[in-house]
């Protein structure tokens, strides 16, 4: 069983809302699912769809094609009915081909909102599919609860018109338990919360919004809207020179900002962690649109040298592990570290499973008889971590071993060197956090990086191809690639087959696009074979 | 502790807010607040370098940014007492939209301004406070901006504690830093500090700073406090209010 279903409407038809429910109504018959949102940077109006894959079998990408496209309005069939390989549900108010169901008509009935359509096109579906009408039910309670009543009592009305009017699709049974689903940017925000965070700073920015929006429900974290990035990341900062694990999330432009600081934490060692969601750029870009252009932004962000620890997550399940790894990393290694993701992965959804991972707690010196030598020269250029009240210095200028200024040469020297130790350190214990992964197998391979790998890997299985999924970019650890292998990528250059191609001595094919879509199994086939 | 020998150019108003600071210290130590509970940060330019000379937690971080510092510092540990001392080019300059913010906030901290109206470390460019018509380095044919007045914009983005202090008044100044400190809430204390070597103002402050008697019992009176011709020094206005802490439930007083 396998299905791709499309909700298409406008911003504020309640669209993205439809998908994630649709998921978990199958989730909930132990279904894997995966959701592909794409919406425009417009809250009323304009064109939102939300591509809804459900299997029994694991699935990481949503398909080009749609089994079923739920449509409620006019103007948005067009642009999807070259994509259209089954059946359409639409709002009898306009005219289209396919099943019409009167939603308005049933939404003014109860008097709601027109918002409310996607509950009565939910209705319609789970009859299709052959779903017991309790399941909704329990799905809208679960994620609404007592604001569920009238997405229930609209969903009945649409699932009662389907009985009276059209044949069932399938007969999709129970298979398993209850799957849990997640977005990207849930899973980053658990993963941090595993491994102890804390305290949690933003300003708003797509894609990494729904972080914040998740964080500040919870009690077992300070997670805050800042003025500004710069500001954010300073507080995260503030926050962990006082003992506590901190991040902050934004995207490219809002990362810009922060890059002084970014510096100034690899010189005062002030272990913090940022996620850099990459979305279309330059500039502002297409602000809701996916991208991989900020590879070699990530990988120097700031002023000066310093060790630094980039990292991009494959699956929404690596997020949740990468995120967790890299804030334990950081407060290890007392040196900032980047999680790059970017829109696809960070704002999809799919059934996860998450890994066992736990806080890794440093030790912590709490007090102190006079100034702490909180820079401490050792051979691992890891240096106690002392907090207030221990009297402890930290210092944006070079200083020596208690974090007193100096421009003195042999002291900078050392204290240069020191820090840039911990760079041998992070690589050998990155060698062992599995800093590439490879699935599959074949004769021929496909390099990627970051969320293209649901799409690689389906066209792998398919065609008989190995893939190498890069996770680590900073420190970079690449196995043997051969000569031609093919490289997907989200951007213009093929930013990270560059690197590969100049480290290794080889040349690679690169399949890339960078009109903010990311890539599904059918067009990556497509440019395969060609 | 270390000795520090200071850098700043002889006859500096930074000794001044050292010393008072100095001995603000003192008086908290002999009250009960170990030193590693005052946990104080600076931002770049010559006032920047007295966490260098304090033996106290201290952070000495980048331009603009001791507000954010701060405010993660008490949103991990609400219980540290937090000190900023900043620069005017500094808060006002670069870090002027933390100042709103921190203020707007009622983060429970003291800030100090060491307000001489020039970059110093940088020779002598003007800042957000240098007098219209004032020649400096970036502007040899004299200031053509108008300085902003920041008590005023302190006090309208909602300082919980507003006092002007003078360098040259080290008694006044070491009762204004302790006053702000035991405030509960934002402390703002802009402290007029004469530099030597780029604008010179021993002179013209010492005849021209006036105490404020009385600080004003409503924001108004304050207003016209911060507004008048006079160069008033003390606390102008301070009230208590909610501080970010206690709106977040993670402090009670």
């Amino acid at each position: 069983m396998d299905y791709n279903i499309c909700f298409a409407g406008a911003a504020g038809d309640g669209i993205k809302e439809a998908g994630v429910i649709t998921a978990k109504i199958f989730s909930k018959l132990g279904y894997h699912s995966f959701i592909y949102q794409e919406y425009q940077s417009l809250i009323r109006g304009g064109h939102n769809a939300s591509i809804v894959r459900v299997s029994d079998k694991k699935v990481r990408t949503h398909r080009y094609y749609y089994d079923l496209l739920i449509c409620l309005e006019d103007y948005i069939y067009k642009i999807h009915e070259r994509r259209v390989k089954g059946e359409v549900i639409y709002d009898a108010k306009f005219q289209c081909k396919g099943l019409a169901v009167p939603m308005t008509e049933f939404v003014r009935e109860e008097h709601e909102p027109l918002i409310f359509r996607n509950a009565v096109a939910i209705g319609v579906l789970a009859f299709l599919f052959g779903i017991d009408f309790e399941i909704v039910k329990k799905t809208f309670f679960d994620e609404y609860r007592d604001k569920a009543e009238a997405d229930i009592i609209l969903a009945r009305d649409g699932f009662e018109y389907a009985k009276d009017n059209f044949e069932k699709i399938d007969e999709v049974e129970k298979i398993g338990e209850e799957r849990e689903v997640y977005s990207g940017n849930e899973a980053v925000a658990i993963g941090m919360l595993k491994a102890g965070l804390k305290n949690y700073y933003a300003y708003p920015m797509t894609p990494t919004s729904p972080i914040l929006h998740f964080l500040v429900k919870r009690d077992d974290v300070i997670a805050l809207q800042a003025e500004s990035e710069i500001s954010a990341i300073m507080m995260a900062i503030g926050s962990a020179y006082a003992g506590n694990k901190a991040a902050t999330a934004s995207s490219g432009g809002g990362f810009a900002l922060m890059t002084e600081s970014i510096s100034l934490a690899g010189m005062a060692e002030i272990p913090i962690m940022v996620v850099l969601g990459q979305r279309s750029a330059p500039s502002t870009g297409m602000a809701t649109y996916t991208a991989q252009e900020d590879l070699y932004f990530a990988l120097n962000p700031a002023h000066g040298e310093f060790p630094l620890i980039v990292a991009s997550p494959f699956s929404i399940e690596d997020a949740f592990l990468l995120s967790a790894t890299l804030l334990n990393l950081s407060w290890k290694y007392q040196t900032p570290s980047i999680l790059l993701s970017e829109k696809h992965l960070l704002e999809s959804y799919e059934t996860v499973e998450f890994s066992d991972i736990r806080n890794e707690e440093i030790e912590i010196v709490r007090e102190s008889k006079g100034i702490f030598k909180r820079y401490e020269i050792t051979d691992s250029g890891v240096s106690p971590y002392a907090v207030p009240p221990a009297i402890v210095k930290a210092n944006s200028n070079e200083h020596d071993e208690f974090g007193i200024t100096t421009d003195k040469a042999e002291i900078a020297e050392k204290m240069y060197a020191k820090r840039m130790r911990k760079e041998e350190m992070i690589e050998r214990e990155v060698r062992n956090l599995e800093p590439y992964f490879i699935y599959g197998r074949g004769e021929e391979t496909i390099v990627t990086w970051g969320s293209n790998f649901g799409a690689v890997a389906e066209v792998a299985d398919e065609l008989g191809f190995k893939v190498i999924v890069i996770r680590f970019l900073r420190p970079l650890i690449i196995p043997n690639i051969k000569d031609n292998s093919i490289c997907v990528e989200c951007n213009y250059k093929g930013l990270l087959a560059r690197i590969i191609e100049k480290e290794k001595g080889i040349l690679l094919k690169k399949i890339l696009r960078w009109d903010g879509r990311p890539f599904t199994p059918d067009e990556l086939k497509e440019r395969i074979k060609n | 502790m270390k000795s520090i020998k200071t850098t700043w150019c002889p006859g500096c108003g930074n000794f001044g807010i050292l010393r008072a600071f100095i001995n603000v210290i003192e008086k908290l130590n002999k009250e009960g607040i170990e030193k590693g509970k005052i946990v104080v940060s600076s931002g770049i330019g010559c006032h920047g370098k007295i966490s260098d000379y304090l033996d106290l937690p201290s952070f000495h971080v980048i331009h603009g940014r001791v507000l954010p510092f701060l405010t993660g510092l008490k949103l991990a540990n609400p219980e540290l007492k937090a000190v900023g001392f900043v620069g005017d080019g500094d808060q006002y300059n670069e870090g002027i939209e933390h100042l709103i913010h921190a203020a707007k906030r009622n983060v429970d901290l003291a800030l100090f301004v060491h307000n001489n109206g020039v970059f110093g470390l940088t020779t002598g460019q003007m800042t957000a406070t240098t007098p219209r018509g004032k020649k400096t380095r970036s502007t040899p044919k004299g200031n053509p901006e108008y300085p902003i007045n920041p008590l005023l914009l302190a006090l309208s983005s909602g300082a919980t504690f507003i006092a002007r202090g003078y360098a040259g008044d080290m008694k006044q100044l070491e009762e204004l830093m302790y006053d702000a400190i035991k405030h509960i809430g934002f402390a703002i204390v802009d402290i007029l500090q004469p530099c030597v070597s780029f604008n010179n103002t021993w002179e013209f402050y010492n005849k021209n700073v006036e105490k404020l008697e009385k600080e004003a019992s409503d924001i108004k009176e304050a207003i016209d406090i911060i507004l008048s011709e006079k160069i008033y020094t003390g606390i102008i206005y301070r009230i208590r209010k909610d501080t970010f802490e206690e709106s977040l439930g993670i402090l009670k007083y």
